[in-house]
Parts: C-alpha cells; sequence; structure tokens
C-alpha cells in the first residue's frame, strides 16, 4: 500500500503525526507531496491541499524536513516525494539530490519530467549516481513503441495510471487497468503500482485482481485530511482509514 | 533570402528535444506525451502538404482579410518629429486581433488529424473569440477556458465568441491559471485538439504557433518593399507569451541590421524581470518565488500582455542579443490610445498600445528616412467599457 501526503497539510506537526499513524497501520510506502501552485495533474481536491499549504509559506526543503522526521520514525517505510519540476529545478537539481540521499529518503517522481525534458535527464543522472530511485509512470495513452523505451528507466518501481486525466477525477476500468498492468510488466520485473481513482478500500481490493503489485491511494486520504482540519484525533482517524485498506490489501 | 544558404540561421524552429537553446522542452505529464508526439508529426506532415498550405492560403484571404495593410501614422510621425512610424494593421484581421490566423491554421490541422472537439485558453479572450468564430466556420464543437479577472474586462470577445457557438468554462485568476486548467481539460480528454493561443507551453506548439503567426513579418517585408522599397529600421511588437511578436520579427531574424524590439506589461514582465525555471510545460523566463512555487507579478490593463512567462525562443533570443526587450506601465497604455485615437483615427487595444509607445519614444529625434514598425495587433472594442471609465472624460 503507498499513500500519498501532502507535504504539511495541514501542518508540520500535523502532517508528521498523519504519515507516523499510517505507517503504523501498515503503509509501505509513503508518498510525499510537495506544494506548488501550477499542479498540472492534480484535480481539486489535492490542488486545495496545495493551495493551503501554499498560503503557509511550505517550501521543498520543509518537506525534505518532513521525510528526515519520517525516516527518523521508521527505518524501513519506502519514502518518496513526488511533484513537479520547477520547484526542484529551483532548489537546484544538485542539492535537491543530495539533500534527498541526505535525509535517506528512497527516490522521487516528477509529474511533468518526460525524459525527453533535459533536466530530467540531469536529475536521474545524479539520483542514479546515490542509488535513489527516479519513478516513472505510465498512462493508458502511452504507446508500446514508448513503454519500450520507459522501460530502459524504470527504477524502484513503475506509477501505472489507472486513467488518462488528472488526479482525483475518473474511476479506473479494472479491465482497461488488468491489461496495462501485464503489458508493463512484458517489459519489467519491477513492482508495477496502480493509481489514480482508488478511493475505497473496495476498490484497493478489485485492484489486486489486476495483477498489480501495489496500489496507490491519493485524492481520498487527502480529501479526509481537508474535511477534519481541525480535529485532534485527525491523525489516528488517517491511521485508521489506511488500516481498512491495508486489510483489503492482505 | 533565402533561409537555406545562411550559416547558423535563427530562422529555425527548436532543436530535436523542442529547445532553443537552454529553453523549450517539454515538461508535461505523461499521459499527454502521445498526442504531442502525434501533433508534432502532425504538424510537420501538414506544412509540406501543398494542399493542406493553399487551403490556408485561401481563408486566411478570403475569411480572415489577409494581408492586413501596412499604414503610415503620419500626424503622429509629424507630432512626435523625428522617425516614420507605421502601424502593421492586424486589428483589421477578422475578428479584430492577430490571432484568427494561427486558430484558422490549427484548427485546419486539427481537422487533418481527424480531431472532433478543441480545447482552448485565453487571456484577453482575443484568442477566444478567434477560436470559437474559426471552430464555427469549420463545423467543430469548442470548448474555452478563461480567469474570471479577464473575463470581467473583455465582455465584447465572450459574447462575439458565445454567438459563435463556444462554451466558455470560467476559473480563477487570468491567463496562467487558464492554461493550466485547459491543460487539465486536455489530460482528461486527450482525444481533444488543444488550441494554444500563443507561443508558450511544451513543444511542439512554440514552432507551431510561430508557424502560422509568421505571415505577419512576411507581408511587411513585401508591403514595405513596395511602398517605401526599403525595410524598417526597428519592429516593435507588445508580447504576453508571444505570439503576435514573433509573428511579426521571425521573417527577420536573420537581418541583425533591423532592430526587434519586445513590449511587454511593465507588471508582468517576464523577458526583463524574470528568471529562468519550469512551469506550464516548458523551460523558459518567470515571474516567480525564488522556490518556484508561486507566480509573481502585478496586474496590467492589457489582459493579452499580462502573462507571468515569455516564450521560450523569445527568452533565447533575447540572450543572444538578437532582440531587445522593453515595457509599458499602464498610464502609458492610456495616453498612448488616446494620441492615435485622437490623431489617426484608429482605435487599438491596450496591447498594441503598449508597442506604439515604445515606438513613439524610440522615434522622436530619428531621421526622417528612418522607419520604424509597430504591430496594431488588436482593435478596441474589448477595452472600450475600462477606457470610457478611466478616461472617457478626457474625450469630451
Amino acid at each position: 500500500m503507498i499513500a500519498y501526503f501532502v507535504a504539511c497539510y495541514p501542518n508540520f506537526e500535523k502532517s508528521l503525526e498523519i504519515i507516523k499513524k499510517s505507517i503504523d497501520a501498515g503503509v509501505n510506502i509513503c508518498e510525499i507531496g510537495f506544494p506548488t501552485q501550477e499542479a498540472s495533474g492534480e484535480g481539486i481536491i489535492i490542488k486545495n491541499a496545495h493551495d493551503h499549504c501554499l498560503q503557509r509559506n511550505v517550501t521543498l526543503k520543509d518537506t525534505i524536513k518532513l521525510a528526515k522526521a519520517v525516516r527518523n520514525y521508521n527505518n524501513d517505510v519506502g519514502i518518496i516525494l513526488m511533484g513537479y519540476m520547477s520547484n526542484i529545478f529551483k532548489y537546484p537539481i544538485k542539492n535537491f539530490v543530495s539533500d534527498l540521499a541526505s535525509v535517506d529518503a528512497d527516490g522521487c517522481l516528477v509529474v511533468d519530467a518526460p525524459h525527453e525534458l533535459r533536466e530530467e535527464n540531469e536529475l536521474r543522472n545524479l539520483m542514479n549516481k546515490k542509488n535513489l530511485s527516479l519513478i516513472k509512470l505510465v498512462a493508458p495513452t502511452t504507446k508500446e513503441e514508448r513503454l519500450k523505451k520507459l522501460s530502459n528507466l524504470f527504477s524502484g518501481w513503475v506509477y501505472s495510471l489507472n486513467f488518462s486525466g488528472i488526479s482525483g477525477s475518473k474511476s479506473a476500468n479494472l479491465e482497461d487497468v488488468k491489461n496495462m498492468i501485464k503489458k508493463i510488466k512484458t517489459y519489467t520485473d519491477l513492482p508495477v503500482c496502480s493509481g489514480f481513482g482508488i478511493k475505497t478500500p473496495g476498490d484497493a481490493k478489485k485492484m489486486t485482481q489486476t495483477g498489480c503489485d501495489g496500489v496507490i491511494v491519493g485524492s481520498s486520504i487527502v480529501e479526509y485530511i481537508g474535511k477534519n482540519l481541525n480535529d485532534t484525533k485527525l491523525p489516528k482517524n488517517v491511521g485508521n482509514i489506511i488500516k481498512t485498506f491495508v486489510e483489503e490489501l492482505r | 533570402m533565402s533561409t537555406e544558404k545562411i550559416k547558423n540561421s535563427l530562422k529555425t524552429g527548436s532543436d530535436k528535444d523542442g529547445y532553443f537553446g537552454e529553453y523549450g522542452g517539454i515538461a508535461a505529464g505523461e499521459n499527454l506525451m502521445n498526442n504531442l508526439e502525434e501533433l508534432k508529426k502532425a504538424f510537420e506532415a501538414a506544412i509540406k502538404d501543398k494542399k493542406f498550405l493553399d487551403e490556408f492560403a485561401y481563408y486566411c484571404k478570403h475569411w480572415i482579410g489577409r494581408p492586413s495593410p501596412i499604414y503610415f501614422a503620419e500626424r503622429i510621425t509629424n507630432k512626435i518629429g523625428g522617425a516614420k512610424i507605421y502601424f502593421k494593421q492586424e486589428h483589421l484581421n477578422h475578428t479584430g486581433s492577430h490571432k484568427p490566423t494561427n486558430t484558422l491554421f490549427q484548427v485546419l490541422l486539427a481537422k487533418r488529424m481527424g480531431k472532433k472537439k478543441i480545447i482552448c485558453e485565453s487571456g484577453a479572450g482575443q484568442h477566444w473569440s478567434a477560436a470559437a468564430a474559426t471552430a464555427a466556420k469549420f463545423g467543430m464543437p469548442i470548448v474555452g477556458v478563461m480567469g474570471k479577472i479577464d473575463c470581467a474586462r473583455v465582455n465584447q470577445n465572450l459574447i462575439k465568441a458565445k454567438h459563435y457557438g463556444g462554451k466558455l468554462k470560467i476559473v480563477e485568476g487570468s491567463l496562467r491559471e487558464a492554461i493550466t486548467a485547459a491543460i487539465k481539460e486536455w489530460s482528461n480528454n486527450p482525444d481533444y485538439y488543444y488550441l494554444i493561443g500563443s507561443t508558450c507551453s511544451s513543444s511542439p506548439f512554440v514552432d507551431i504557433v510561430r508557424y502560422a503567426q509568421s505571415i505577419i513579418g512576411k507581408e511587411m517585408r513585401e508591403q514595405f518593399m513596395e511602398l517605401e522599397g526599403k525595410l524598417p529600421n526597428e519592429i516593435i511588437a507588445c508580447a504576453g507569451a508571444g505570439s503576435n511578436f514573433t509573428g511579426s520579427i521571425f521573417e527577420f531574424l536573420d537581418e541583425p541590421e533591423i532592430k526587434k524590439v519586445v513590449v511587454e506589461a511593465e507588471e508582468t514582465a517576464a523577458l526583463t524581470n524574470g528568471t529562468k525555471g519550469i512551469q506550464q510545460g516548458m523551460v523558459t523566463k518567470f515571474l516567480q518565488s525564488d522556490d518556484g512555487s508561486k507566480s509573481l507579478g502585478g496586474s496590467s490593463l492589457g489582459a493579452g500582455i499580462m502573462y507571468y512567462g515569455i516564450s521560450p525562443q523569445l527568452a533565447h533570443l533575447k540572450d543572444i542579443g538578437a532582440i531587445e526587450a522593453s515595457t509599458a506601465n499602464d498610464k502609458e497604455l492610456l495616453e498612448t490610445y488616446k494620441l492615435v485615437a485622437q490623431n489617426e483615427g484608429i482605435g487599438i487595444s491596450f496591447e498594441p498600445a503598449a508597442a506604439v509607445t515604445e515606438a513613439l519614444k524610440r522615434a522622436k529625434g530619428k531621421p526622417k528616412d528612418y522607419i520604424i514598425c509597430a504591430t496594431a495587433c488588436g482593435r478596441v472594442e474589448k477595452d472600450l467599457d475600462v477606457i470610457e471609465r478611466l478616461i472617457g472624460k478626457d474625450f469630451e
């Protein structure tokens, strides 16, 4: 089970507590999103969470700090930072990679950085040197020829998008996902994880029939956090939600 | 002038990765990569297809009304005392701006690709009204996205587009937000054609829009040779993202003796005050926070020049000294509008008023045979309410 969190949402301490409780509940990989204004791949739920954090001046540096605190709490959980090239480029790239390594994160995923982008190449090469994974995405619109090229660049695991569109906007079609996972697996031995459109523990359970090695849950967790920002039991409750997902995936 | 013969010609498109020097590229999500690849192939094939180009030329002439004339602004020239000031009258095109040339080209391309539906964004609504008109003409449904700030001030374009059958979605903000929202719409509907309005976003959009709009400079060459027997000394045009300016100067890029000056809104001058970054699908200069998470910049009366980024090709051309950049503020836009209206009987919109403002500054004291051409890329209709409110009494 991979869970996506917006860094420092609603604030650093609570965000860290939420992630800790999620790890306790059995999350295998934490995807920590660093907020940015444009967020061109995000639907309204995650976009609103980003805006909340930007208003409080949360930066990629804060996200790195959060990742460090998560690592201090747990040595085994996977930590992947997720976001957009804008922040990494300005960090700049070289420092980002060394900071990522120094907090003992496992890698990052950059939504708007296809391998055609030279700056992606720079990032990927530096990350490879530090044994960090730049997670690549495959979309339903990715053609076979391109998938073949991408498979040479896969590192860590593969993020398979269940539908073409922005996060939280549609539901996944099981048959399509099954075919896609199968197609990707002909090109790689790495784990293939399925994301987008997985809203309930029931959705997650269905996904296990597709042959994927893991599921990514994002918008529905972020939405719950957004609706319960001031609840003192928020971290514990998120942990309980995660538990219901994890149980279905067993 | 033959491009092929010039070594290191600047009149080329982007390189194989879609870059102009260190700017440009493709910073898009994986689900759009197939679309961009498909678009690039379709564009490259279309511009080698004589039938396609003939059709484009036919409608440029008979539907848009091209070529737009050049016009000697004699009374202003006399008032300023110096260089001869010309306008390239792009506002006389159908729909009232330089925009329909690009929308015509791309709707024809969309048709050629077998696309059935169109999405676009717009800032000042000039692109929106042009796109909606073109879509109506070719019987294609169209959805547009505009920012609330712009919708409130360019109502004429919204009404026109509605009458042409365009369906508009309104989002918070202005052009930046409209582009992001339109890209999201496209992500959700990858079978649509995304009809971008300017020389921005991922490759190959910058090349496509430049290709369509470079007709402006080609016409200028012929028209100046015919009327003056020589080319202008300076070409000035305004820029939001840069389609009007790029279209005006591309033809002359291998002629360094012709000065090329781009004018941005002082409040959102990405070329002058921006820093390199990666947003909105491209590597270019943006007005942005140090950490790249937020956009910066104020507000300009010129909705079409109020953009916090700039064409990657223009960022490159400025770096290598092939173009100069300047700015104009709201006060200047209003003064220039008034001057042009009262002396030439021409109502230009706020955006070209930025270019004419710069032309006036540069013309003063120059020799009488020095020629400056400013592209008048839009007519005033959309701005009339704002002008009337701000300086209406000046005309009483």
